[in-house]
């Protein structure tokens, strides 16, 4: 009896684990739309400067200027790596919910198989 | 340190110790004292955190600057405003709140000594006075 137990507290423990890995990989991604947005922003901005105008970067409390080319093309770098990553833990996150499902279909098997045995042990004493 | 594995109880453990020790109001008030102190390590951490990010910040415009042009005057943030500062004014400038922010942190994590002392000297009695029974792993 305490061996089938044992198995439970096991998958309880793993169905947990993916449940908390799930969450994470759902905040990571929110907060990477999140940058995603901001930076989509600031290219925009880009396209609508004039070509004597100046750009600021703010490192610590100091409006650093900027060369344009280089801001530019840092910010469509972090769009690229940001998009990259999204599609990644998409990926991861499809991955866990099906990983879920499963744990959660050998628990339900587990305990129909435990209750099953309880009931023929019940039939045997009477 | 003690290094002992807390796993949950099994369904036999359980039976046996659950009629042991009499929980006094003693040992309720160092349980409770113990989570408020928890509580409190998480959010001096969590300052300790954000501190650290910002006086990395400095570190890195301080590093930018020593590169930047002499005569050159830079908006500097205070509060929601900008000033224009010549560069050695934003130099010193840096260099103050860098060591306001050191001697921040370093406070804090005297105070997070302390607590984590008082959290050690609570576990050791708890453990002592209800072993098994009592998961003080944070």
């Amino acid at each position: 009896m305490s061996n089938l137990q044992a198995r439970m507290q096991a998958l309880s423990e793993e169905y947990t684990k993916l449940q908390n890995d799930l969450q994470d990989a759902v905040g990571s991604r929110q907060r990477l739309e999140a940058q995603q947005q901001e930076n989509l922003g600031v290219q925009k901005e880009f396209q609508k400067l004039k070509d004597d105008e100046t750009i600021y970067k703010l490192i610590g409390p100091v409006l650093l200027k900027q060369d344009r080319a280089e801001a530019e093309s840092t910010v469509n770098g972090r769009l690229e790596f940001i998009g990259t990553e999204i599609s990644r833990l998409e990926t991861q996150i499809k991955e866990t919910q099906a990983k879920i499902e499963k744990k959660k279909n050998e628990i339900i098997q587990l305990q129909t198989s435990a209750q099953a045995a309880a009931a023929g042990q019940q039939a045997v004493k009477a | 340190m003690m290094s002992m594995s807390r796993r949950m109880l099994s369904k036999e453990e359980e039976e046996t110790a659950a009629d042991e020790i009499e929980v006094r109001r003693e040992d309720q008030d160092k349980i409770n004292k113990f989570s408020r102190l928890h509580q409190h390590e998480l959010s001096i951490e969590e300052e300790v955190k954000a501190k650290h990010k910002e006086k990395e910040e400095l570190d890195d415009i301080t590093t930018e600057l020593e590169l930047a042009d002499e005569d050159d005057v830079f908006p500097y943030k205070v509060g929601d405003a900008y000033f224009h500062v010549p560069l050695e004014q934003a130099q010193e400038m840096l260099a103050t709140s860098s060591n306001k922010l050191e001697e921040e942190i370093s406070e804090l994590e005297d105070k997070l000594g302390s607590i984590r002392e008082e959290m050690t000297q609570l576990k050791v009695d708890l453990y002592a006075r209800f072993g098994k029974t009592i998961n003080l792993e944070t």
